[in-house]
């Protein structure tokens, strides 16, 4: 529990928090139940800090972030005059903002709180070392105290809030999302890549758990966007450019018109006489289309779309046009948009096998699992056999964890290096769904399902697996690095294709599975949005989808301020996860931009009018726009500059500092001052008292 | 009879009851917050470590309820039960029962000097499996928020010595238990989770074989704040050179009428394996499993590393556990990865990884449908996975399904969406008929 | 600071008389739980106050089962009668003996 401290009567009536009064710091050093005092001796920490300077009280207590620890902290500005507080715990990311606020709740300014990190920047880098760790922390603690001791009270910058949002990406997740933001009274504003709504969803047939058809969710979904009075929605619509900040989000989308107006009979004569064809991306290349097309018959918006980048401007369509509905040349418009908050939505892209991969690209009947849901939806196959490349399909094998659970050295990297290491977590449930839907409709073909673990996790999917085993699938295990093996039969042989497993089912037996069709289950990577990222200056994790704060306690905020996840931009995730996490992320977004405004930190640049000799050092290091310029003015009739901060663009980084050579500006709060007297603290020797416990 | 008229009323006082009421209460609107246990937290509180990060559970989980005790908007109301719902023009009218601690909670200040004082300890049920005390007037945990006594009433032998004790005179036996009248425009059901009976199969020792815990139980050994303050075997509190994890012990089981996966106990498994192997670096950890179900981000990589750990991954359903006379459990399983011989192996612990049940059944209460496997019904699963078939009532958390932290704190925020769209459109359809 | 004059005291002790006999069946259940604890713990602490003992050593010393002289010494180190003290040789048991206050 908490060791006691040296009473100090207070020292006069003088308001909590007023520059003239003397520092009376309470310093708190949190065990994190054991995440810090496994390594770091917290006693001998907060016995080494009490003797120091303006330190009132000292304590240890086992969850600083805990009520009865908050409770500490409050009493201790009650009752014995503590006017700064210093706490040593987890990240500054998690708690910082709490204990600011328990301060504010004792009547404190919450700028007069200083965070010390002891977890990820001590304790748990040098758990082999608690003597050096306990070092290390009196020195960060007492760098800590020594900013206490120069802190001042500041206020918020208080912003006005634009009570509109950006939505990226119109698939399940950000039609969720927008109909969630719109219904609780913002405006909102979706962006869509591609000319048609729907995302990856329009392309399945039936979704699980729930086997409702795929096309008629996302059809509900769209009527209420579409009806939906405060939501827009753009197709073809791209971010090209982002500034600003929460709240105040300057966002520049470019929106490429589709080309194609009006009058749907002579559209599809046009679709009929358009010479050009390339692989249809909606049926994952299986068939081909036009240069102008649909995705889908009943996709929305119903209008078909010239595809510019393939279009070779032959004027074919233009002949049969006769109401003049087709614009070859229509430029693309720029739309500037003004928003508080941006969810981004992105989605997912589906892995693509390396040529060769399992057979891939080189022996025909080796397809993926996207590819076979195409298939089985597309009315092709409404026969009583299921037929690929003109031959019924008897035996299929079909194999998991294709582009997913990969190991490094095993398998090869993406072009970044980097292997997909992490779980996709949706494919071995819709690899059984469509293995059962295949068995009831077509019973004669035999199907063999080689897995590593069967991961049927979510609610209504261990059905899918006990339905799959009644249904006499073929269960096979492979383990790792032995990857099932694809090769092509020999000539005159009765199935093409073979399939070696060394199956660990039967104590690893090299089985060989004679097919005819080969469906590896893909998984999931992060859609191409590197641009976007940069933009928005959001970070991607090791598994490259879009990172959050804290996967448990913030898991659908980003580190930017204003910018939220929503789907499998974040991670793989199936629908009813997606809309799970878009409606959360709404929630977030609401709470941001209720109120109109927005609270910002204060640690903003400050220039010393005094010191200031118009260098222009800082304009030319600035990383920000519009943070800080130079302006003339006149002073006894000599033209003088002098650098101006334009408060709402500055985020404090502090570059500036380093790049005047006049010392003339300084960040509010974090002072170049208050960093010197830090370092000095750091490099000054504190003994290290004995242990009380 | 004291009466609320809040905007939402929040069935439970765990992680996804918690952050539904502060996701709300932060747009301004009135949450009450109905919790049965003296303390808010739900089970959460209780863990030790969470996965893949491995933060500590007390230190995310009581931030949030030091919030909800805070909030302006926010009305608390713990060792409380809802016990009657009805139906009225725009929303529902609830009866709660606040059951009597004996204790005043205004004059009550934590201190805990009536605990050190009182005579008698009982084996605390609720918190610690019974495998430490607690004594008969008590405060719940360290870290419980309201932070006040309580008596167990049924083992006070009314001695007085807290009466006497107590320097804010907080003692009182007169204490009657509260009719609360809350009148609400909606409802969210975040009644939690219990696990399935550790006792309940025979072919495990159905409950009787001392060194053969549960998954729960095992996080309070692993807690900084357990019963031993650290991880021994309970029939001597011999430090553990060998334990054991029996996967899918309780759910995937037609026998016990649970056949879905209750998909957080391989990953909770790993996790507490981790945390062996840190504490107790000596020990052989093994995992019995049937399929591994390390599905979540970061999850796979956590499975990986524990592997590369040294922690033992064993495919076989284990059929059957038994002790010895010093109550050393040994497991039978079937090794599927070595030939399928069946063998018998000696362990010091046995865990055994249980599933979830629904916390809660509320259609007698409420009218709140539950579908086949015991949970709420949600019509719309996949699109409004927190809309129940009940106009005006929600639900989130493992209510819904199994689930872990993170998706109890996505449904949760997604929960709070929607009540707060279907109040604004409440609203809307009332202004339109004035 | 509580404010007791000789008359609440008075009131208090007959409220609590009231309540005694009021639950009387319970109340002489309890009253013999804490007898059989107050006996248990008696005989642990005896043993206890000449050298550190693990559970199973004060299991064979009492005659006791060693998984309820667990539970009373988890419930005797919650309230600060006992601590810990190391080791058995084999380092497979801890050992525990009353905390100094309790020994003074």
């Amino acid at each position: 529990m908490a060791e006691e401290s040296k009473k100090l009567e207070p020292t006069g009536a003088s308001q909590a928090g007023s520059i003239s009064e003397e520092p009376r710091i309470g310093v708190y050093i949190c065990d994190c139940g054991g995440n810090i005092s496994d390594t770091v001796r917290c006693d001998q920490v907060a016995n080494a800090l009490r003797k120091l300077p303006n330190v009132v009280v000292s304590r240890r207590y086992q969850f600083m972030c805990s009520d009865p620890g908050q409770k500490l902290i409050i009493d201790d500005i009650k009752e014995n005059g503590i006017n700064r507080v210093v706490v040593g715990a987890c990240s500054i990311f998690l708690h910082e903002q709490t204990f600011r606020k328990t301060v504010q709740r004792a009547g404190l300014n919450p700028y007069l709180y200083c965070h010390i990190g002891l977890r990820e920047q001590n304790s748990w880098v040098h758990h082999t070392y608690p003597i050096g760790a306990t070092t290390k922390a009196i020195r960060m603690m007492s760098a800590g105290i020594t900013k206490a001791r120069l802190m001042k009270p500041l206020e918020d910058i208080h912003l006005e809030a634009h009570k509109h949002v950006l939505v990226i990406g119109g698939g399940v997740a950000g039609l969720r999302s927008a109909l969630s933001l719109a219904r609780s009274g913002l405006q909102v504003t979706l962006i869509e890549k591609s000319h048609f709504l729907g995302g990856h969803l329009a392309q399945w047939e039936q979704v699980f758990p729930t086997e409702e058809d795929a096309r008629t969710l996302l059809n509900g979904l769209i009527e209420d966007a579409r009806v939906q009075p405060n939501l827009r929605i753009l197709t073809g619509a791209e971010m090209i450019s982002a500034k600003g900040y929460v709240g105040n989000f300057t966002i520049c989308v470019r929106q490429q018109p589709r080309g194609v107006a009006g009058n749907f009979e002579l559209i599809d004569k046009a679709i009929a006489v358009c010479p050009v064809e390339v692989p249809d991306e909606f049926n994952f290349g299986m068939i081909k289309r036009k240069a102008i097309y649909r995705s889908y018959a009943g996709c929305y918006p119903a209008s078909p779309v010239i595809d510019r980048e393939h279009c070779t401007k032959c004027g074919e369509c233009l002949k049969v046009d006769k109401k003049n509905s087709i614009h070859l040349d229509e430029p693309a418009i720029e739309i500037e948009l003004k928003v508080g908050a941006v969810v981004i939505a992105t989605g997912f892209r589906l892995y693509e096998p390396f040529q060769g991969e399992m057979g891939y690209g080189k022996l025909s009947g080796v397809i993926t699992l996207p590819q076979l849901e195409r298939l089985l939806s597309s009315g092709r196959s409404t026969e009583n056999a299921l037929k690929w490349n003109g031959h019924t399909v008897r035996s299929m094998a079909m194999i998991h964890c294709v582009g997913s659970r990969q190991i490094e050295g095993v398998h090869a990297p993406q072009p970044d290096g980097k292997v997909n290491d992490y779980c996709s977590r949706v494919c071995c449930t819709a690899t059984l769904s469509t293995a059962n839907r295949i068995r009831e409709r077509f019973p004669d073909i035999n199907i063999y399902d080689v897995y590593q673990d069967i991961r049927t996790y979510g609610r209504g999917h261990e059905d899918y697996y006990t339905k799959a085993s009644k249904n006499l699938v073929t269960f096979l295990r492979y383990i790792g690095e032995e990857i099932p093996e694809v090769v092509q039969a020999e000539e005159g042989a009765e199935y093409s294709l073979i399939v070696r497993v060394k199956d660990h089912l039967t104590w690893g037996e090299e089985i060989e599975l004679p097919v005819d069709l080969i469906v590896l289950s893909v998984g999931m990577m992060l859609s191409p949005v590197k641009d976007l990222v940069e933009m928005l200056k959001v970070a991607p994790g090791n598994d490259r989808f879009l990172l959050e704060v804290h996967p448990k306690l913030r898991p659908v905020e980003t580190a930017v301020a204003g910018v939220v996840l929503a789907g499998t931009a974040q991670s793989p995730m199936n629908i009813q996860e997606s809309c799970a996490a878009a409606e959360a992320a709404a929630t977030k977004v609401v709470v941001l931009l209720n109120r109109g405004k927005v609270d910002l930190e204060p640690y903003i640049a400050r220039v010393d009018p005094k010191r200031c000799k118009g260098a222009g050092e800082c304009v030319r290091v600035c990383p920000q726009e519009d943070a800080v310029h130079l302006e003339t003015f006149i002073d006894n009739g000599k033209t003088l500059q002098r650098a101006v901060i334009t408060a709402a663009n500055c985020n404090g980084c502090g570059v500036c500092v380093s790049a005047c050579p006049n010392h003339a500006i300084d960040v509010q709060g974090w002072s170049l001052n208050d960093f010197n007297a830090m370092v000095e603290a750091i490099t000054s020797e504190i003994p290290i008292p004995e242990s009380t416990s | 009879m004291k009466n609320l008229h809040v905007d939402t009323l929040v069935i439970g006082g765990g992680i996804a009851g918690m952050q539904s009421a502060l996701d709300l209460a932060d747009q301004g609107y009135r949450v009450a917050l109905v919790e049965k246990n003296p303390s808010i937290g739900g089970k959460m509180i209780g863990l030790s470590k969470v996965f893949p990060t491995l933060d500590c559970c007390s230190c995310i989980t009581t931030p949030k309820m030091s919030a909800v005790a805070h909030h302006e908007n926010i009305e608390l109301l713990t060792y409380s039960e809802v016990e009657v719902v009805s139906r009225k023009k725009n929303g529902f009218t609830v009866q709660v029962l606040k059951k009597p601690l004996y204790v005043k909670e205004k004059d009550c200040t934590g201190c805990r000097s009536c605990e050190q004082v009182c005579p008698l300890d009982v084996p605390d049920n609720e918190n610690e499996f019974s495998r430490t005390a607690h004594r008969v007037i008590y405060v719940p945990f360290t870290t419980a928020v309201p932070q006040k006594a309580l008596i167990d009433i049924d083992y006070c032998l009314f001695c007085g010595k807290c009466v006497q004790t107590c320097p804010s005179n907080a003692i009182d036996f007169n204490q009657q238990s509260q009719q609360l009248e809350i009148e609400t425009r909606t409802i969210i059901l975040a009644t939690g989770y219990k696990v399935t009976p550790y006792n309940a199969k025979k072919e495990y020792g159905a409950g009787k074989l001392l060194n053969v815990i549960d998954g729960l139980m095992m996080e309070r050994l692993l807690a900084p704040t357990g019963p031993y303050g650290r991880v021994l075997r309970p029939s001597d509190g011999k430090q553990p050179a060998s334990i054991a994890y029996v996967q899918c012990a309780g759910s995937r089981d037609q026998t016990l009428g649970v056949p879905y996966c209750s998909r957080v106990c391989c990953m909770y498994a790993i996790k507490q394996a981790m945390l062996l192997s840190g504490t107790l670096p000596m020990a052989d950890i093994s995992i019995y499993y049937m399929d591994i179900r390390a599905f979540g981000k970061g999850y796979e990589q956590f499975y990986q590393s524990a592997k590369a750990m040294g922690i033992e991954f064993i495919k076989g359903k284990v059929a059957r556990i038994t002790e010895d006379e010093n109550h050393n459990p040994s497991v039978r399983v079937e090794l599927i990865d070595d030939s399928s011989r069946v063998v018998e192996r000696k362990h010091d612990i046995v865990v055994l990884s249980v599933g979830m049940l629904p916390g809660w059944n509320p259609e007698s209460l409420i009218g709140v449908s539950t579908a086949e496997d015991g949970f709420v019904q949600i019509p719309n699963y996949n699109i409004a996975p927190t809309i129940t078939a009940q106009y005006g009532i929600f639900a989130t958390g493992t209510a819904i399904g199994p689930m872990d932290i993170v998706d109890s704190i996505m449904t949760a925020s997604a929960a709070a969406a929607e009540v707060a769209a279907f109040i604004r459109s409440q609203n809307r359809n009332e202004m339109a008929l004035i | 600071m509580k404010l007791k004059n000789k008359e609440e005291t008075r009131k208090q002790t007959h409220i609590l008389g009231e309540l005694r006999q009021q639950h009387g069946a319970q109340v002489k259940h309890a009253k013999e739980l804490l007898k059989e604890q107050q006996t248990v713990r008696k005989t642990l602490q005896s043993v206890l106050q000449h050298e550190p003992q693990s559970v199973p050593q004060l299991a064979a010393t009492t005659k006791i089962a060693a998984h309820v002289i667990l539970w009373h010494i988890a419930a005797m180190k919650k309230y600060g009668v006992v601590e810990e003290a190391g080791m058995d040789e084999n380092r497979e048991y801890y050992l525990y003996r009353l905390a100094k206050e309790a020994k003074s």
